[in-house]
């Protein structure tokens, strides 16, 4: 397979609704010559324990609205930032609210009888289906056009070391849910192990052919023939380590501070490890899809940092009259939220490698929550907030829908990537397709 | 012409060649007529010099090339002698054409006859595997194994595993149990319970292990690995009961840790609780973990390199490692970075100290130069000091990243990679010790005797040699000897015709496999080890599904056991139905197959296969002959007679035997002839009927045990017998006998003999200062 072969296909490959087509195909730039088609890329964070509604939803709809003050640090991006409000988790069946909103977050479908029992509800086991990153990584993967080493990368800032349907949100098919890794260095490892040990072997492989001579005076003038058989292996493996040229993703190796520990006070240095991490990867092409998971459903990070010394989801089950712990929440929740800015700055700092702008101009950011809101644990307003111009859609604005299902919002980011499904998860909430308005 | 010649399906067919195959010549027969070698110096000689050298008058060459037999024999039916052609034809040249062929024709016949020598041999595979897991394991310690069976069972009144709710403490031989509705003790309420199990678990051979959990509750199962979960089924997902099974790679001859957790959930309401381990060994099938498998006591992690290395060239029967290839060195490659990243993982463990280790820079040194000695099985010259671990540690600041390099350049040396590089002889034969009898490096104690000189004498090596015979690796060693010596170690695939056999299941193949190895372990290592015991003995392993199969009373779920049977019916190891089994077709019998087994295998005679590739011939086709008159006119003529006068006499003598191994006393409504015949090499014609006569034949024959002598050395040194003296085989084999065929002693005097040869003379290198003690704990 070698990519589109018209223009139609070109187009719809972009990932661009059909209602634009006529309009883009008068454009010359987007002539069939021009052979190039941008990378897009998606990137889901996650926090968790809901939101502060009052604090998040913008008043305002349309293109003209004001930041509230959970999501003020978004504020340099305000035209590259699209807020929906109205979108609903309406899956329902085994497990409880925190559960059920993290396990179909992503899946859009329904989890299994089992033997985990929430707060409440029924007891249940794993999702029943794949989740969506994992659905378009699939995609991505199969075309050697959009192929990348990993596909796409989990990413976690001190996730408990338990598997359970709290911890995970990503999933590779039913009852398959694949861990986040949490430690930079392990990501590190991961993404430039390889790397680090041609260098190390390189190292050594001249010292190796010395050894090999030295060793070939002790044995007889029959045996030294295999020896030097075997030093003309050696020659050649370090001819070819010489020959690969690393400095692709040499220069952009970042250096890790060594020794940060996975512990609750280290999770503002563990974030930005992680996100320096994943930037640097989309800039190797690595992977296309990548997601970012705080700690897990019902979470319970101390920021001390920021002087809250309870724990998140603690705090998140107090009444909207305790003034005190709205202020905390608020806080907390901002504090997430500057990490999903921190992460916009990075990549749009960073000049998109072989194409156009930077690489936020190719990337969507969506970040999310299992609940809409702690101290209810409703299901419906997950706080959806997306920053980036990666899949086409309209940004810069605050968007309201009347209580739709998430479903179609997962189809809306498999389409803006290029992956035109029928239906997600549980297709009973997949409506007529893909949430409207986005593009 | 196809590729393949159509041929029945032959179950040993990659074993025996490409198909099932009548085969040419084996060495000269006595008979009346003229052998191939009395017509050669008879007819050619003159021309060609006795042993194909040439003559300078007459033909100046050496008579060597690339022809076939049958080739020759065509060419010198038409043209040969030169001064009377056609004077040499039909028989006589086959026999003549086989016989040059044979004897320095041909390129295995050229090699053969080159003197041989000790060569340079790298590690093969398996010793390679081996040695890097006793390598990292040697910085582990672990408990002395408890002389118990099963795991330590500790049961818990809560969902979790805290020492105050513990209210048992237990020892379990094996993992099953349906508690239903109930609980496992009076002490605990059926409600809510979690059960811990662990200990180890031996791995009796190398290969892939299937652990299966079966529960309708929440359990996770560790193995070897302490960390991360092997099958991870605490989250029940999906109603019903849930079989979980993943697979592992094990080394044979070890221990690896195994932890089973397991809980039933009072919140989750589950009604009953009951859960199964079983485990499917290589090329076997589900079934329970024989309780002498499970140990209470712990056992260190061990590192399993996945790393896929070509397989060792066994073209001579035994893994050769005198040869390299560009794959084999990328290996080396993988392995030395999976090692590398091992150990850096696992440091703080390994090198003993801390996560904060503030003595972490001269732990990690001291660890480096340990690493090194014992990847090289002797301790460092200065010279190799400063080379392997100085350097690096000098030139690279970060200490985890400098003993990286170390790592790596360790595992890539020749001083590691091949067997034997080293100078000082005391560790060379230490080295060479272990890996005959271990395929194993040397252990601690090993080394410490070669540095405190030790192991200069025949009865210094001989009694360490003894004492590492009782090390599990040399009894796991020598049973897969034993499973190629019968020509069934790679676990072969038989299937068999299902309408006349249904009820030889995968199952039953499995216990014939287990009775097999049983009787092996039997033979080996009773207090006698009497190697004609193996050949002779009327007893069977039997289990109670066996027992139903073969005719044999036994209650339906007896376990194995040993089954006096009728004396004249079967007669020791070959007689082994799962033998019989295999050397045979899915439907008959197959007298070839075992006719070739007991001249190549057991007697030692070369046979090579034909020109062309042969059907047996159908049933159908000759709907009223037995299997031994199909065979006995399928290889009729001239040309097929010169081996199969020596194969099929002697496959006959089985023929008792059926396609299942059952015994039968008539074969397509007649009486089984079981008759047969061998001429020795010293020209003696015995006859027999049966098997009885055939063990009785063979385990007294010199033949026989000279052959055995040979593969066993070749088996555990890796190295040609006739490399090590030309009077070693005969030497080994009167001692073999004076012995009292006792196979244990056999074996410690092969390993001693060849520690204690020395490999050929090396040119003088310069001496290297030696530090004399390792540095070992």
């Amino acid at each position: 397979m070698t990519g589109p072969c018209n223009r139609r296909d070109f187009i719809r490959d972009l990932g661009i609704g059909a209602a634009a087509i006529p309009f883009i195909l008068n454009l010359p730039s987007l002539g069939f010559a021009n052979q190039q088609r941008r990378k897009q890329r998606l990137v889901v964070m996650f926090s968790p324990n809901g939101t502060l509604p009052n604090l998040f939803w913008p008043d305002e709809e349309g293109e003209k609205f004001a930041f509230k003050e959970i999501l003020k640090p978004l504020q340099p991006f305000h035209d590259r930032t699209l807020v929906l409000r109205g979108v609903c988790d309406r899956v329902r069946g085994d497990g409880d609210a925190h559960m059920r909103g993290m396990g179909c977050l992503l899946t859009g479908i329904e989890l299994f009888p089992g033997n985990i029992q929430g707060g409440s509800d029924t007891p249940a086991g794993w999702a029943r289906g794949i989740s969506i990153d994992q659905e378009i990584k699939n995609y991505l993967q199969k075309d050697p056009a959009t192929r990348t080493r990993f596909g796409s990368l989990e990413f976690g800032v001190l996730v408990p070391e338990r598997a359970d349907t709290w911890t995970r949100m990503v999933y590779a098919g039913a009852n398959k849910p694949l861990a986040p890794v949490d430690n930079p260095y392990q990501m590190f490892a991961k993404l430039y192990g390889q790397l680090k040990d041609r260098e190390a072997l390189k190292s050594v492989l001249d010292e190796v052919q010395q050894d090999l001579r030295k060793v070939s005076t002790r044995v007889s003038t029959e045996d030294r023939r295999l020896l030097e058989e075997h030093a003309t292996f050696v020659r050649e493996m370090e001819q070819e380590l010489r020959a690969t040229r690393d400095e692709a993703v040499g220069h952009l190796v970042p250096e890790l501070t060594p020794g940060v520990k996975k512990e609750n006070d280290n999770i503002p240095k563990l974030s930005k490890m992680q996100i320096d991490l994943m930037v640097n990867s989309f800039a190797a092409d690595f992977a296309r899809v990548a997601t970012l998971q705080f700690t897990n459903s019902v979470g319970q990070a101390r920021m001390r940092w920021l002087k809250v010394e309870e724990s998140h989801h603690e705090l998140s089950h107090l009444p909207d009259s305790d003034a005190k712990a709205q202020d905390k929440l608020t806080r907390i929740n901002k504090w997430f939220c500057e990490q999903m800015a921190y992460l916009a700055k990075r990549l749009a700092e960073t000049p998109e490698p072989g194409g156009k702008g930077s690489l936020l101009d190719n990337t969507l950011i969506v970040w999310t929550n299992e609940l809409g809101k702690g101290n209810s644990h409703t299901l419906d307003n997950i706080p959806f907030v997306m920053v980036g111009n990666g899949l086409d859609f309209k940004m810069g604005r605050s968007l309201k829908y009347n209580r739709q299902p998430h479903n179609r919002l997962l189809l809306a980011l498999a389409h803006g990537m290029g992956h035109r499904i029928k239906a997600f998860g549980n297709p009973n909430f997949c409506g007529q397709g893909p949430l409207p308005n986005l593009t | 012409m196809p590729t393949h010649p159509p041929f029945l399906p032959a179950p040993r067919r990659i074993r025996l060649g490409a198909a099932l195959v009548l085969l040419l010549l084996v060495p000269s027969l006595r008979a009346v007529d003229p052998t191939g070698e009395q017509i050669y110096r008879k007819k050619c000689a003159s021309c060609h010099g006795v042993s194909g050298e040439g003559t300078k008058a007459h033909y100046p060459h050496p008579l060597e090339g690339n022809r076939t037999a049958a080739q020759l024999a065509r060419y010198i039916a038409k043209s040969m002698p030169e001064d009377a052609p056609g004077t040499c034809t039909g028989a006589e040249a086959d026999k003549v054409a086989a016989y040059l062929h044979e004897a320095f024709y041909s390129k295995v016949a050229r090699e053969r006859n080159q003197a041989v020598r000790i060569e340079l041999a790298r590690l093969t595979v398996r010793q390679y595997q081996n040695t890097i897991a006793d390598l990292v394991g040697s910085f582990r310690s672990s408990d002395s194994r408890e002389n118990k069976e099963g795991l330590r069972g500790e049961y818990f009144s809560a969902r979790g595993f805290r020492n105050n709710q513990r209210v048992l403490d237990r020892l379990d031989r094996e993992v099953k149990f349906d508690f239903q509705a109930g609980s496992p003790d009076a002490k605990i309420k059926p409600e809510e319970f979690a059960i811990r199990w662990q200990g180890s678990i031996f791995a009796p051979e190398t290969g892939e292990y299937e652990f299966l959990v079966r529960t309708e509750n929440g359990m996770r199962l560790w193995v070897n690995d302490t960390t991360r979960p092997l099958v991870d089924g605490w989250v029940r997902s999906g109603a019903g009961k849930t079989e979980l099974r993943e697979t592992i790679r094990l080394l044979g001859g070890r221990a690896y840790p195994l932890r089973l957790e397991f809980f039933k959930s009072k919140q989750a309401k589950e009604k009953t609780a009951s859960i199964a381990l079983e485990w499917k060994r290589p090329g076997g099938v589900a079934g329970p973990i024989p309780p002498h498998y499970l140990s209470p006591s712990r056992a260190p992690e061990v590192l399993v390199v996945s790393a896929a290395f070509p397989p060792d060239d066994r073209s001579l029967g035994w893994e050769r490692a005198t040869s390299i290839s560009r794959a084999w060195d990328q290996a080396t490659t993988e392995a030395a970075l999976e090692v590398a990243s091992y150990v850096t993982a696992h440091l703080g463990e390994l090198a003993g100290f801390g996560f904060e280790g503030r003595d972490k820079p001269q732990k990690v040194r001291a660890f480096a130069q340990q690493f090194a000695e014992r990847a090289f099985r002797r301790p460092l010259s200065e010279v190799e000091k400063k080379l392997f671990v100085d350097r690096p540690f000098e030139t690279v600041a970060d200490p985890e990243a400098a003993l990286k390099r170390v790592v790596l350049f360790v595992l890539k040396s020749p001083r590691f990679l091949y067997r034997e590089v080293g100078e000082d002889e005391s560790y060379n034969i230490a080295a060479r010790l272990a890996y005959t009898l271990w395929d194993a490096p040397p252990s601690d104690d090993l080394l410490k005797a070669a540095a405190a000189g030790r192991l200069r004498t025949r009865e210094q090596v001989a009694a360490q040699a003894e004492r590492m015979l009782a090390d599990p690796r040399a009894r796991v060693k020598l049973e897969e000897f034993f499973l190629r010596w019968l020509k069934v170690d790679q676990a072969p695939e038989i299937a068999k015709d299902r309408a006349r056999f249904p009820e030889f299941t995968p199952e039953v193949l499995a216990d014939l496999r287990t009775s097999l190895r049983l009787t092996i372990e039997d033979a080996v290592w009773s207090k006698n080890a009497d190697f004609r015991r193996l050949l002779l003995t009327d007893e069977l392993y039997l289990n109670g599904r066996l027992a139903k199969f073969y005719g044999v009373h036994l209650p339906a779920d007896a376990p194995f056991q040993k089954v006096k049977l009728d004396r004249q019916q079967r007669a020791g190891v070959l007689t082994h139905p799962y033998l019989m089994a295999t050397f045979a077709y899915t439907a008959a019998s197959s007298p070839i197959h075992r006719g070739v087994f007991l001249s190549r295998g057991v007697l030692g005679l070369t046979l090579r296969p034909p020109q062309q590739a042969f059907a047996p011939l159908t049933e159908s086709l000759h709907p009223n002959l037995t299997t031994r008159e199909r065979v006995t006119l399928q290889t009729k003529p001239d040309m097929c007679q010169s081996c199969h006068g020596v194969i099929n006499p002697l496959g006959f003598t089985l023929e008792h035997f059926d396609a299942v191994g059952r015994y039968r006393d008539l074969d397509n409504k007649k009486p089984v002839d079981s008759t047969g015949s061998y001429q020795t090499r010293t020209g003696e014609q015995i006859k027999f009927t049966g098997s009885r006569d055939l063990a009785q034949f063979l385990a007294a024959s010199d033949e026989v045990q000279t052959a055995f002598v040979e593969q066993l050395f070749h088996y555990l040194v890796k190295q040609p017998i006739r490399a090590h003296g030309p009077r070693t085989a005969a030497d080994l084999r009167d001692s073999f006998v004076k012995s009292g065929y006792n196979i244990q002693k056999l074996t410690v005097e092969v390993a001693t003999v060849a520690a204690l040869h020395r490999r050929t003379p090396q040119e003088p290198a310069k001496p290297e200062t030696k530090t004399l003690k390792p540095s070992g704990k």
